[in-house]
């Protein structure tokens, strides 16, 4: 039983802004993915409620306690490093024990413990190695391990997976992803990639220089994002964004295309954003523009066309046995039900 | 054919270049080996067949000469140089490693400045301070001056191994439950412990051979063993069969010393080496 709450937290080093004011509730056993670019801030935070960082301003409560003043050892919070973070000195059993040993967990107790732990993660033929002779897959089992050994109030997870090879990131993905649900523990995990975030997460909070931009399930941020920022940062490919104005329920395009119908109110200058998966591409004349391809990409299980008129490039996603060649002339029509405006100088979302 | 018998000669001359200065390094040491189980007659003439003999050893513990003494006050000395600087130095290199210090640089550099003074330039104003507070020719002087002399190559050497130790493993032990404490006894100390073994023997030995402190601030009780030896004169001359056993009883144990740490001076070196 454990939630994670964050009153105006902030962190400052000197001129430098960590964490803006920032304040941010944890549900008790959720699965919270904080999503960011390098230096957002996310780190910091996380670092914080480890108690690795010490706040500038603001609480950071875990259960009903208040730990900004609690040492890590004593705020009963597991974390998975980047890099790991094993004792080269210590074999595999003694890794994932130290927890257990550090605590005064009586002697009879641990063997079994470190057993079970070992073989959620699938350890257990190598627990009298030194971490040096392992795979990085399995370094970074070990962390887990080390990590669910003790059953703390919190797991924080750094970025866990970002030095593993792409392959076995997604294994990794997947793992993770059941043991979260088996452990059914609050998990505050860190990542600059958005599809670990979509695929592990109950919430979101995706962050930009030190401030929450947008907190929700991952439906909603890549469904519902709250401004430009999220919008842009989220989705592979990036969400199109094009610059514009609304004239006559029609949005025109700088450059004067015509490109959809909208209902928005009129206004002078505008962006809109829409999928790649939310534009339609036909036979020209079929659709609502035609446009010449600037480059075509098969990516085997589907195709990425963009097209190209006056300055503005737009990404659709086609069918996997769609073959088009550059210079091939299409037909686009956007999906007038999935279009987000947003305010270019504030970048906030614009709805109605 | 032509490159590899080019690369043969180049080879050849190299060993024969190596032979020449292992000769000219090893002789005297040689020369030290034999005549230490000469008799002082046999010393004089160069022979390099001759009846040995063990009894420089027993002479140099005997009346007058009382080795013994010097090699007990040098053991003391060095031993406990080491025991309190090696610890102290650790701490401090992990509070300057780990802790950003107010005027950090300035007092590394301070530390490592003090090497910069050449000894014969403080060992008079040594002199005169010990003789105030009553420290010359005793061991606990010596072991003062030699820490004096020690600290600051400990320091920056144990440090260079603590800079090593990522600082997620250390972050990792603190959320595993450890106090900071329990971090540098279970994880640092095991971590370094090739670097704080190397940087210990290397301030044995530095203790052990120091030469220019020892003769001004000693004179009878806690005289040294490398001043020791010049103690080994008589009207005859000097007596080259008991100082080549004396200088056999000081490099004996660094010699040992050498085999025993070869590995971890190798790693020691080359950790501290790469940043």
């Amino acid at each position: 039983m454990a939630e994670i709450t964050l009153r105006n937290l902030t962190k400052r080093w000197g001129d430098v802004v960590g964490v803006d004011d920032q304040s941010l509730h944890i549900r008790d056993r959720e699965f919270l993915v904080l999503l960011g670019p390098s230096g957002c801030g996310k780190t910091t935070t996380m670092r914080m409620i480890a108690g690795l960082e010490e706040p500038t301003a603001g609480e950071i409560w875990i259960g009903d306690r208040m730990v900004n003043h609690d040492l890590p050892k004593d705020r009963d919070v597991a974390m998975v490093f980047q890099n790991y973070g094993l004792y080269p000195h210590m074999s595999i059993f003694e890794n994932i024990a130290y927890p257990l040993r550090v605590r005064q967990v009586p002697a009879d107790q641990i063997r079994p413990r470190v057993e079970d732990a070992a073989r959620k993660v699938e350890l257990t033929d190598l627990l009298d190695r030194r971490p040096r002779a392992l795979s990085g897959g399995q370094r970074q089992r070990v962390a887990l391990a080390r990590a669910i050994v003790r059953t703390p109030k919190v797991f924080l997870m750094d970025e866990p997976l970002s030095n593993l090879d792409a392959k076995l990131r997604v294994t990794m993905r997947a793992e993770l992803k059941h043991l979260s649900r088996e452990l059914a523990t609050t998990t505050v995990y860190v990542t600059h990639d958005q599809i670990e975030a979509m695929t592990l997460a109950d919430r979101v909070a995706v962050m930009r220089d030190g401030i929450i931009q947008q907190l929700g399930t991952p439906d909603e941020i890549y469904n519902d994002p709250a401004n430009l920022f999220v919008a842009g940062f989220i989705g592979s490919p990036a969400m199109n964004l094009v610059a514009g104005s609304i004239h006559g329920g029609e949005f025109v395009a700088d450059g004067g295309t015509r490109l959809t119908q909208v209902a928005v109110n009129d206004r002078d200058a505008v962006i809109l954003g829409v999928r790649a998966d939310d534009i339609r591409i036909s036979e020209p004349g079929e659709g609502r523009i035609d446009v010449p391809i600037y480059a075509f990409e098969n990516t085997g299980d589907s195709t990425l066309l963009t097209a190209q008129w006056d300055s503005q490039r737009i990404i659709a996603r086609g069918d996997r046995h769609l073959r088009k060649d550059q210079n091939d002339v299409v037909s686009i029509t956007l999906n007038p039900e999935h279009l987000y405006f947003f305010d270019p100088r504030s970048g906030s979302r614009l709805r109605g | 054919m032509s490159a590899g018998r080019k690369s043969r000669i180049g080879s050849l001359v190299r060993i024969v270049l190596i032979l020449f200065a292992a000769f000219v390094m090893l002789v005297p040491i040689a020369w030290i080996f034999l005549a230490a189980f000469k008799t002082h007659v046999d010393v004089y003439q160069l022979k390099l067949f001759f009846t040995p003999t063990l009894g420089n050893f027993g002479t140099v513990f005997e009346a007058p000469f009382f080795l013994g003494v010097k090699l007990l006050n040098s053991t003391v000395v060095a031993l406990v140089t080491v025991l309190l600087a090696i610890p102290v130095a650790t701490m401090a290199a992990y509070s300057f490693s780990r802790f950003r210090l107010r005027g950090e640089t300035a007092m590394l550099v301070a530390i490592l400045a003090t090497q910069f003074v050449p000894a014969v330039v403080i060992v008079l104003p040594f002199f005169v301070m010990f003789r105030d507070l009553g420290f010359l020719d005793t061991r606990v002087g010596l072991v003062l001056v030699n820490l004096a002399i020690v600290m600051p190559f400990a320091i920056w050497m144990i440090k260079g191994f603590i800079d090593g130790i990522p600082m997620d493993t250390e972050e990792a032990a603190m959320v595993d439950g450890s106090s900071r404490l329990q971090v540098i006894r279970n994880i640092v100390l095991p971590m370094a412990a090739p670097g704080i073994l190397t940087a210990g023997i290397f301030c044995f030995i530095i203790a052990w051979n120091e030469f220019l402190f020892a003769l001004i601030l000693t004179n009878k009780h806690a005289v040294t063993l490398p001043i020791g030896l010049a103690l080994f004169k008589a009207e005859e001359g000097d007596l080259w069969n008991l100082l080549s056993a004396a200088g056999i009883i000081i490099m004996v144990p660094m010699f040992i010393l050498a085999l025993v740490i070869r590995k971890y001076f190798v790693q020691g070196m080359t950790m501290g080496a790469v940043r």
